[in-house]
């Protein structure tokens, strides 16, 4: 049995070169459509609230695809196909957790987030922590939390965007990752979160489309699935077993926190503020769950596809197992739909960290010196200062080694999931929750994941197998909320404002 | 509207938030029991996995039920769904840790993959979605949001704004004084 703490979380290493002229053209469009969709926006964007939550004017549609889009990053075209390679059907259970997270997210957090958006104003995620308990110690806390995990995901956002921008255009992996940041700097400076929003749309399409595409060819050069699936238990029976090549531990524990965890990602729940008339969250989780499965079938069909045609001599064995995608578009798809899917890899990638880039501006612009008791007097302008801030430190982050950066990524997930989960999704159900429970549960996720992370890097530490320290500190956080709350439980009706207490009991 | 009592930690009549909050700290409890089962010196014992794929049904069922859960009148026609849902993903995940290993190349093929394979793929990950977004859609209006409870919360923000720029009127004209 294989055992991975956690899922290299994005590229981390160099792809082969697809510099043909059909991949250059087609990649010269996309960043062309991404310059005129943010020339657009930042015509549009006056003010902070346009900046950070596109003053509150998404229509559903344009914010479903959006949110399909930041949700899946490079990792669910190139890394996560690779893993169901390395490990079979175990690799599954990252994103099988997808059937459920949104219509969850949809109960547990949509409704309340939305109707506080509406009653205060708010337009940060630490924002309705802060509301929730009155308490701008616990809003700061946040912040910084997800300031830390932030972090993270933009170093391997932007060593991903290099990593593909080089295979694209054949310019190297420094000049990649700077010429991936700056397109994305512009758009997310100029236009903020609306040409953030128009161009994930855009993004998010050309994701769905590469997917079905790649789903459909696999298939038919496979024979179909069955095919495919016989092939492969002709050679190696247990890829195809319900946990693959991990233990049983290992594959419940990514179901565990890539499902309770989706209730603490920053750049889906933010979403929620977005939305322009709060009834059309009716057909928001159905929406996101089809648009999901769409850019999900390549992550399956090419792990599996791939496989069984090493196994079967049609495509020559890999290298590493994050080579499956480049492998077979470089090998074997029509070289138009692999030109597609590149830039579909560029689009995913972009789109993330153009939504941690907004997310991370308002935390340093809005909630830190709110949580020091003062407020910005423009924020708009400081909005786009901080934006190329974020990005220039994230483009330096990810020069460095991989390993380093592959590490920032791996935490940043746990540290939202473990920070956020309980404070947040539990506190804004629960009125029972105290503010004290809040700080406590939000602290504990920060230490816990932070010590953990880095004596598991620095080899200090060896987890068991299956067990993770997002998964650990994640349900530390929890047991140190309610047990907190449980013992401060007389301070919970004080510490509830009445059009607080009125969203939750809604 | 539910009042809240000295304690804090429940509301009258709202058993139904009181019992999802009891289950999901259980399941998170037996969670955790699952991975300090691990850190053993003979490693994991066979019953940890078990505690998980029972613990994370039902943790999720019961946060569910948390946030669906709506004053007195709990989850109302949402029970069904959501045990059903619990128990397509205990199910799938008890069967997957039970049926034995018989993966072969002259398996019988269930859409596709062999029998344990497709419980998880299309019972875990496609059951669910057939169930859950249409129920909530379904239910939108009567157990989720209504435009009168969108009216309710504007109205509320409303006051907020007004008694704001009072009391910013007021410290100014404080301050000239």
């Amino acid at each position: 049995m294989i055992q991975l703490s956690t899922p290299a979380a994005l590229l981390q290493v160099a792809l082969p070169s697809a510099a043909q002229p059909a991949v250059i053209a087609v990649g010269v469009l996309y960043f062309s459509v991404v310059v005129a969709i943010s020339v657009w926006a930042a015509r549009r964007t006056r003010t902070a609230s346009d900046f950070f939550v596109a003053g509150k004017g998404i229509g559903l549609v344009a914010l479903t695809i959006a949110s399909v889009s930041v949700s899946v990053s490079g990792f669910a075209f190139i890394g996560g196909p690779g893993f169901i390679y390395a490990v079979g059907l175990g690799a599954m259970y990252i994103v099988l957790p997808a059937a459920v997270t949104n219509v969850m997210g949809a109960w547990v957090l949509a409704k309340r987030m939305r109707l506080l958006g509406e009653a205060r104003n708010l337009i940060t995620i630490p924002d309705a922590i802060g509301a929730r308990y009155r308490s701008p110690a616990a809003q700061g806390l946040a912040a910084v939390a997800m300031l830390v995990g932030i972090v993270g995901y933009m170093a391997t956002n932007a060593l991903a965007m290099g990593v593909v921008i080089d295979s694209i255009f054949g310019v190297g992996l420094g000049w990649g990752i700077w010429i991936g940041m700056g397109v994305t700097l512009a758009y997310s400076a100029s236009g903020g979160i609306l040409a953030g929003i128009y161009n994930d749309v855009f993004q998010g399409m050309l994701m769905a489309a590469a997917s079905v595409l790649v789903f459909l060819f696999v298939l038919g050069y496979g024979g179909g699935l069955g095919e495919i699936s016989r092939t492969i238990l002709a050679h190696d029976p247990t890829f195809l077993g319900p946990w693959g090549k991990l233990t049983p531990l290992a594959a419940l524990s990514f179901f565990f926190v890539f499902s309770m965890g989706s209730l603490g990602q920053p750049q889906a729940v933010h979403k929620y503020y977005m939305l322009r008339d709060p009834l059309q969250l009716k057909w928001y989780p159905l929406l996101k769950t089809l648009g999901l499965v769409l850019v999900l079938l390549l992550y399956f069909s090419v792990g599996v596809g791939v496989k069984a045609f090493v196994l079967d001599g049609r495509l020559p064995p890999l290298p590493s197992p994050d080579q499956a995608t480049p492998s077979l578009l470089l090998n074997v798809t029509p070289i138009i739909l692999a030109a597609l899917v590149f830039s579909g890899v560029a689009a995913a990638t972009m789109s993330a960290a153009n939504s941690f880039i907004n997310i991370g501006a308002a935390i340093v612009t809005h909630d830190l010196p709110i949580a020091f008791g003062r407020r910005v007097r423009n924020e708009l302008a400081w909005g786009r200062s901080i934006t190329v801030l974020i990005a220039i430190a994230a483009a330096i982050t990810a020069q460095r080694s991989g390993t380093m950066v592959a590490f920032l990524g791996i935490f940043g997930w746990g540290l939202c999931a473990s920070t956020l989960v309980p404070a947040l999704a539990v506190g804004l159900n629960w009125q029972g929750a105290t503010r004290a429970g809040a700080i406590a549960s939000i602290a504990t996720g920060l230490v816990v994941t932070l010590a953990l992370e880095t004596a598991a890097y620095r080899k200090a530490f060896t987890f068991p197998a299956g067990v993770t320290a997002s998964a650990v500190a994640m349900v530390a956080s929890f047991l140190v909320f309610f047990l907190v709350s449980w013992v401060t439980r007389r301070a919970a009706p004080l510490e509830l404002d009445p059009d607080v207490q009125l969203v939750m009991e809604l | 509207m539910p009042e809240v009592n000295p304690s804090g930690t429940t509301t009258r009549g709202d058993t139904t938030r009181t019992a999802a909050l009891l289950v999901l700290c259980l399941a998170i409890l037996a969670i955790a029991i699952g991975y300090a089962a691990a850190f053993r010196q003979n490693g994991a014992p066979v019953w940890a996995p078990w505690l998980l794929a029972l613990g994370i049904p039902i943790s999720l069922g019961a946060i569910m039920t948390l946030g669906a859960a709506r004053g007195r009148t709990g989850i109302g026609p949402l029970k069904l769904p959501f045990l059903f849902v619990v128990a397509v993903l205990a199910i799938g995940f008890c069967a997957a840790l039970a049926l034995p290993a018989t993966e072969s190349p002259l398996s019988k093929l269930w859409l596709g993959l062999p029998a344990r394979a497709a419980v998880v793929i299309y019972g875990i990950g496609l059951l669910p979605i057939v169930v859950l977004p249409v129920v909530y859609a379904l239910t939108f209006e009567t157990q989720t949001l209504s435009a009168e409870d969108v009216e309710r919360v504007r109205a509320m923000g409303r006051e907020n704004r007004e008694r704001a720029s009072l009391g910013s009127n007021v410290s100014d004209r404080e301050l000239s004084e």
